[in-house]
């Protein structure tokens, strides 16, 4: 198994809290790991690490035998780590279509961009992407018009597109109604095994639904990693985080 | 596809009007003063490219105007055969002559510390390359700046303004090569290939109205490549666009300086058509101006933005002449933004496209989501 993404010792000091305290994790390629964690236990900063948004002031991060640690944010993009954030974030003035092509976009620069259209390979991905996500129907809608659900949909959509070889999920459930949350667990157990994936959520059916190995924050550290029944038995983590009730 | 095609004959209606004003206005006065309006439609567009689109509300636009009407300005003060020498073999601007240092050489060179700086002014043509240059690089600067540093929304503004109030302070203050508060009158023609540009000739008009048919269908294909759609997601959402990959300053920063560059041009044709140049270019009531012809006539559309300048400044000259409007004019103005603002966030612009798309569907036009979809020109910006 090659490591798709190697966390090592990764830490972030605001002004004497360590929100994130030297958390070392590897991920498999093709792995879906899921980030459990009570509030403020350092899953959003981590995600936030990886992702560049938050410079960190210890540990590296590896994509493969890439260090991507600090880069700039789009930098760390176009290495292959994709985000999706927790509250949905798409061009709410564009159509559904236009968001992902934005999304499809292979040249970056703003000159290589002074043409008209998007290529053949470009166009049939969007679409292909727009079945994925159940979004075929909206193509046209404007994004500001969708559900909340969709919205989601939408976003998760634009990461697909881009095909990263990292997909960083923060709550992708939020929000969603039971039968929004099901159709989210299909098109992310749909990815699995394509990209690697790591998940933070706090809906334990919808982990259920997909998780394979878990990895449990607490106050900015790992607590304990395993399956989703190990990490039910473990009393570290009840203690913690779950309460003597085990996984709700 | 209907609505775009109306797009389509929207713009080329308004090209054939602006084309063939010469015919239908027989009077060299008023086309002069349709010339100028043309040059503030240009305007309109540049503001409706950057607010619009870019979701970048530029308050000092008339920062990159007035860089590029004295850079012309400059070189067609130098080409003046009435306001060169008196009295001396090498031509020397007659306001330098007034404002020089006692015993001076009376030459470019050295008639006083920074007068040297007009000589390469000498040639026309280096005053409009400055002309697009200086803005250009005035921006390019300042976006970089601005937008690396992830600055946005209402403080881009306060810099905006704050910056075309410094250099105009710094125009004025520099009275012996800008002639301060006067700026630079009795210039002489715009001349190419021999051919003058009395701003009342039809030719000048033609100059002005080429150049605004160029800018306007040039930044209306600049907003349909790939570039102009990442630019509005970036209005959108800065944050997804950064996270799909896109370098965001940069192409915030090129429209800055594209945005940069019209405002040049217009103020160059501004020169040309209304022989000055002066610190007022600079003033803040006259950015403000420019915000406001863009919101009356949709800063959501090039042409709606673009429509309402010249609209404006017609309405304008009409009724500040008549007397009992003469001080009125600015409140009824201030009212027709407040009104715009609350109840036609998108314009003129705005309410056309409202009303294409009930008549279309009116007239069993049965793509209902194509209604939405077909709003290129009316994509609702952020607010």
């Amino acid at each position: 198994m090659t490591a798709a993404l190697t966390i090592d010792g990764l830490g972030v000091n605001f002004a004497g809290l360590k929100a994130v305290n030297c958390v070392s994790l590897v991920i498999d390629e093709g792995e879906l790991r899921v980030l459990l964690g009570a509030n403020g236990a350092g899953k959003t900063t981590l995600m936030d690490l990886i992702s560049g948004k938050t410079k960190s002031t210890e540990g590296r991060v590896f994509l493969y035998e890439e260090d991507i640690i600090n880069r700039e944010e789009h930098q760390i993009v176009r290495a292959g780590v994709g985000r999706k954030f927790q509250i949905p974030s798409v061009f709410k003035d564009l159509s559904v279509r236009r968001n992902l092509e934005v999304a499809s976009c292979r040249a970056l620069s703003v000159i290589s961009n002074l043409g008209f259209g998007f290529s053949q390979s470009e166009r049939s991905r969007v679409d292909e992407v727009l079945e994925m996500t159940g979004l075929a129907d909206e193509a046209e809608t404007t994004a500001a018009n969708l559900s909340h659900g969709q919205t989601q949909w939408l976003e998760l959509g634009m990461l697909i597109v881009q095909n990263p070889k990292v997909l960083l999920l923060d709550e992708p459930t939020a929000g969603m109604t039971q039968a929004e949350t099901h159709k989210t667990s299909q098109i992310i157990n749909g990815l699995k095994g394509r990209h690697t994936i790591l998940v933070v959520e706090h809906d334990m059916a919808f982990v259920r639904e997909i998780a394979e190995r878990i990895t449990v924050m607490h106050l900015g550290q790992v607590l304990a990693e395993g399956s989703v029944s190990e990490i039910e038995q473990n009393p570290k983590v009840r203690e913690a985080y779950l309460g003597s009730k085990g996984i709700a | 596809m209907t609505k775009r095609y109306l797009e389509i004959a929207s713009y080329a209606v308004f090209i054939a009007l602006v084309l063939l004003a010469p015919f239908l206005l027989d009077d060299p006065f008023w086309l002069n003063r349709i010339a100028k309006y043309l040059v503030f439609g240009m305007l309109g567009i540049a503001i409706a490219l950057a607010w619009g689109y870019a979701g970048i509300l530029n308050l000092g636009q008339g920062l990159f105007f007035g860089l590029g009407a004295y850079m012309l300005a400059m070189s067609l003060k130098l080409a003046s055969p009435t306001s060169l020498q008196q009295g001396s073999d090498t031509p020397v601007p007659d306001f330098m002559l007034w404002n020089a240092e006692p015993g001076s050489k009376t030459d470019l060179c050295c008639i006083n510390k920074a007068s040297f700086l007009w000589i390469p002014f000498q040639e026309q043509w280096f005053g409009v390359v400055m002309g697009l240059v200086f803005p250009v690089v005035v921006a390019g600067v300042l976006g970089t700046i601005m937008f690396r540093k992830r600055i946005a929304g209402v403080f881009v503004s306060i810099i905006t303004l704050a910056l075309v109030l410094l250099v105009r302070l710094l125009v004025i203050d520099a009275q012996p090569i800008t002639n301060g508060f006067n700026g630079l009158t009795d210039l002489g023609y715009f001349t190419v290939g021999g051919f003058e540009f009395d701003p009342y000739l039809p030719e000048t008009y033609y100059l002005v109205a080429g150049f605004l048919v160029v800018v306007l269908v040039g930044t209306r294909l600049l907003i349909e490549t790939r570039a102009g759609l990442i630019l509005q997601a970036i209005r959108d959402d800065q944050n997804r666009a950064r996270y799909l990959g896109f370098d965001v300053p940069r192409y915030q920063t090129f429209f800055f300086a594209v945005s940069a560059a019209i405002a040049g041009i217009a103020g160059m044709l501004y020169v040309i058509v209304a022989e000055f140049a002066s610190p007022t270019f600079m003033d803040l009531t006259f950015s403000i101006s420019m915000v406001v012809w863009a919101a009356v006539g949709g800063r959501a559309s090039l042409l709606g933005a673009c429509i309402g300048a010249i609209l404006i400044n017609t309405i304008e000259a009409t009724v500040s002449e008549t007397e009992a409007f003469v001080e009125a004019w600015k409140a009824i103005i201030g009212l027709i933004f407040v009104l715009v603002v609350l109840y036609m966030p998108y314009g003129l612009a705005g309410i056309a496209s409202n009303l294409t798309d009930r008549l279309l569907q009116l007239f069993g036009n049965r793509r209902a989501p194509g209604k939405r979809a077909a709003n290129a020109e009316v994509q609702q910006p952020a607010e």
